[in-house]
């Protein structure tokens, strides 16, 4: 059996193989140089505190230690973690814009959540109170949609919107299905709120129309100085089909209400007419809907055998479209393939209703 | 279709910003800034603006397919101010020689449309638009997934519903109006704070099971034994022993099943236990007499506490006695039952105005056991076996590093409480504002955007 060597002078001297290995030939004789060297390696080795692999000259703590950029992430993470890893309490939002103030030689807005990008805000939410106001004007008070919009300054599908998964929460609630309430209130503490009080500034805009990408262009349209060229004018300059902002309105009754105001009217009895033209607009879009729904109705003839409800519809068979794929159209037609089992078709359907 | 994602998903020597609220993704957001550029090829520009853009917006998003949603006509819009538009035609902005009076007073009232900012639009940083239209990463912008790749495994798994059908595209582009909703359990799961701390199993040895056919047997004799008045001592021997086991049950469940995590056996030997149990009481309560089984009704009406109270009351009372003890016991009762039922009648509704919930059993066997061993066996015996939601609110606690990622565009209307929300619209850009949240610079948001123009 050999002789065993202990690590630590096997240590020593593979080190001492090292620097003869690296050193050139000549040097071996007596350089001043090499000596320094040999003698500095010695007394680090025998600083180390152990050697676990008998060939590896890398210090244990060197080894293990993690990468300077772990090593930062790490510092940077038990700095911030007082700030950043609960929730705000103080009512307020915790972005990181509180740290990064200054991007690309801009100022960093409190309300964004992300410092490079000054176009993108964390805007308020309605908060909960806001949101039976809405509810509480609309089904109890009865007022128009149209109305509770421009008294919030709340976007009109957004009203809708609320109402309809209000509906849905107080039905939860009656089943006695679990809602997540403090789940809720957690989140409402992180985000900024809106209160729709009267002093606070208007929620979000509620008259916003489409930019229509013919619009977008530059027109040089030669007219008479004497000429009064209005928005209608323009809009009929980009293409015979554009709309007027006027007619794109979303509450037209609101411009309406402003041209009374306008022409001399109290605003008080303005904002009842208001209200009366909405809500009597809204009956009338009720009404569509319900002879449209009835219509559909007459159209279809029912069959209910208890287990499946049959329903048929008339339909004309030629009523195939120009080249015979109309998506209307009914049935197989010869010579037509279909294409659903083509490659690559999406069948991810488009609508839920 | 099986998703890959790459193992530096956090990397931070190569730090991309993904849709997480990881605390990696929080440092490298922090981190991110504007890469210079200058000394780069306009192909090298566009490449690292796309690929910097792409590990944000939808990676788990195939490129082809990616780039067949792209548009390259973002939508915007324009606040009109029904003020100005009654008062105003727009003919004052082409007056004079086409471009709008000098000397138009801007501070008049009226003399401008208002409700904008003073900003150009950023079209540019509506490149991604599209895809905030898919259905996994709405749900992760209103904050109902810790990650866009999560909130696509609901989908997947069937937790989301869109305007109540169940829907299983996470690539479902929805439409201004759909609304969807998401298990509020799962919702909470994944926002919340993990549950890292398991309870851990005492090892307490597990008692010997009562033995079920010995008991019969037992029983058995004892049913004989009070026809022919045989020893009754023995019975009640037996009784008392079906009672230790009973407390040694108790005594190892309020030790092994105090966390939620029942193992298999445990659960059957609790299953077991009860059957006995309850094999006991109806021997114990038998026959129900029309006055017992009444109360027992209108209890069970007001308080089901003291319905089962009274249940295992009578039977620790049917272990504790003789036969004949029991038969003189039945008796009483009887004729108690006959005279004293008003008087019960008041003291339960006595108990109803107080309000106690307070299980009342007077027995002495109930008194031996500990507070947390009696709370085992109502707990077994009601066969709830653990926790129960109460109320109709969920528990919940927010998870680490979450505050600053939550915002809500406005194209969503979300309500947290039901886990629901609406697709109002499309988000658009207006003047100085895009609703597509991207944390990338502008300069950046051009270039991925003129990288797109090349495809579509």
């Amino acid at each position: 059996m050999p002789p065993r060597i202990h690590s630590s002078s096997c240590c020593q001297s593979r080190q001492l193989l090292n620097y003869l290995e690296a050193a050139p030939p000549i040097s071996i004789s007596a350089s001043p140089l090499a000596l320094q060297r040999l003698a500095a390696t010695s007394t680090s080795s025998s600083s180390q505190l152990q050697c676990s692999r008998s060939f590896s000259t890398t210090p244990v703590t060197e080894a293990r230690q993690p990468t300077r950029q772990r090593r930062e992430f790490l510092k940077w993470i038990n700095d911030y973690k007082e700030k950043f890893r609960t929730q705000p309490n103080n009512g307020k939002t915790n972005y990181i814009s509180q740290l990064v103030t200054v991007s690309d030689y801009q100022d960093v807005y409190e309300d964004q959540p992300f410092p490079n990008n000054p176009n993108f805000r964390s805007e308020p939410v309605l908060s909960s109170k806001a949101r039976h106001m809405i509810w509480k004007d609309v089904m109890r008070e009865g007022l128009p949609l149209k109305a509770v919009s421009a008294k919030y300054q709340v976007d009109m599908r957004r009203v809708a919107a609320v109402v309809r998964m209000k509906q849905i929460e107080h039905y939860m609630y009656k089943k006695k299905m679990p809602l997540a309430r403090t789940y809720h209130d957690v989140i409402m503490s992180m985000l900024p709120r809106a209160y729709l009080t009267p002093g606070e500034k208007p929620f979000e805009p509620i008259n916003d129309i489409h930019v229509h990408s013919y619009t977008m262009q530059q027109l040089f349209v030669p007219t008479a100085e004497s000429r009064e060229f209005t928005r209608a004018d323009a809009a009929k300059a980009f293409g015979e089909h554009i709309l007027p902002p006027d007619e794109k309105m979303r509450i037209p009754e609101l411009v309406e209400m402003e041209r009374n105001i306008a022409s001399g009217m109290e605003p008080e009895k303005a904002y009842a007419i208001f209200k009366e033209t909405a809500a009597q607009s809204e009956r009338a879009f009720a009404e569509a809907q319900k002879a449209k729904a009835k219509h559909q109705a007459d159209k279809t003839l029912r069959v209910d055998n208890g287990r499946f409800e049959f329903r048929f519809e008339k339909v004309n068979a030629d009523d195939v479209g120009r080249n015979g794929r109309s998506r209307t159209a009914v049935g197989w037609r010869y010579g037509q393939p279909f294409t659903d089992r083509r490659r690559g078709e999406v069948k991810i359907p488009t609508k839920v209703e | 279709m099986k998703q890959r994602r790459l193992l530096r998903f956090h990397g931070l020597r190569r730090p991309r910003v993904r849709q997480t609220w990881n605390k990696y993704n929080l440092y490298n957001l922090v981190r991110l800034r504007t890469p210079y550029l200058n000394a780069k090829t306009f192909f090298q520009q566009k490449w690292i603006a796309k690929s910097y853009t792409r590990g944000y917006h939808g990676e788990h998003i195939k490129e082809y397919q990616w780039e067949r949603m792209f548009s390259r006509r973002p939508l915007s819009a324009v606040n009109m101010d029904p003020a100005y538009m009654a008062r105003r035609d727009g003919s004052e902005q082409a007056s004079g020689r086409g471009s709008g009076l000098v000397g138009l007073d801007p501070s008049e009232k009226w003399s401008k449309n208002r409700g904008n900012l003073n900003q150009p639009t950023p079209y540019m940083q509506m490149s991604f638009a599209p895809m905030e239209r898919r259905l996994d990463i709405a749900i992760f912008r209103a904050l109902f997934a810790s990650s866009a790749r999560q909130a696509r495994q609901f989908v997947l798994h069937g937790a989301v519903k869109v305007n109540g059908k169940k829907m299983l595209h996470p690539g479902y582009l929805l439409n201004p109006g759909d609304m969807f909703q998401v298990d509020p359990k799962r919702v909470m799961t994944a926002t919340g704070k993990p549950d890292r701390s398991k309870p851990k199993a005492l090892k307490v040895a597990r008692p010997r099971l009562y033995k079920p056919d010995a008991a019969k047997a037992a029983k058995k004799e004892a049913a004989a034994g009070a026809e022919e008045d045989l020893d009754e001592e023995a019975i009640r021997k037996q009784n008392l022993e079906f009672f230790e086991e009973l407390k040694k049950v108790a005594y190892s469940a309020s030790n092994r099943y105090r966390g939620r995590h029942l193992q298999a056996k445990d659960k059957q030997y609790l299953r077991k236990m009860v059957k006995e149990m309850k094999s006991v009481l109806a021997k114990a309560v038998k026959p129900p007499t029309t006055a017992t089984a009444t109360d027992g009704k209108t209890e069970k009406g007001d308080k089901k506490g003291n319905w089962f109270a009274s249940k295992i009351e009578a039977m620790l009372d049917y272990l504790s006695l003789t036969p004949a003890e029991r038969q003189n016991k039945s008796m009483e009762q009887h004729v108690n039952d006959q005279s004293a039922k008003p008087a019960s009648e008041e003291a339960s509704s006595d108990e109803s105005k107080s309000k106690s919930n307070k299980l009342v059993i007077r027995s002495k066997l109930w008194k031996q056991l500990s507070s947390q061993q009696r709370k085992n066996i109502l707990k077994a015996f009601q066969g709830t076996g653990g926790r129960k939601a109460r109320g109709n609110s969920l528990p919940y606690r927010p998870r680490d590093w979450m505050s600053p990622f939550a915002f809500i565009p406005r194209y969503l209307e979300v309500n947290h409480r039901i886990c629901a929300a609406v697709y109002l619209r499309h988000p658009v850009a207006r003047p100085g504002l895009s609703e597509v949240p991207t944390p990338f610079s502008p300069k950046i948001a051009q270039l991925a955007f003129n990288w797109y123009l090349r495809r579509s």
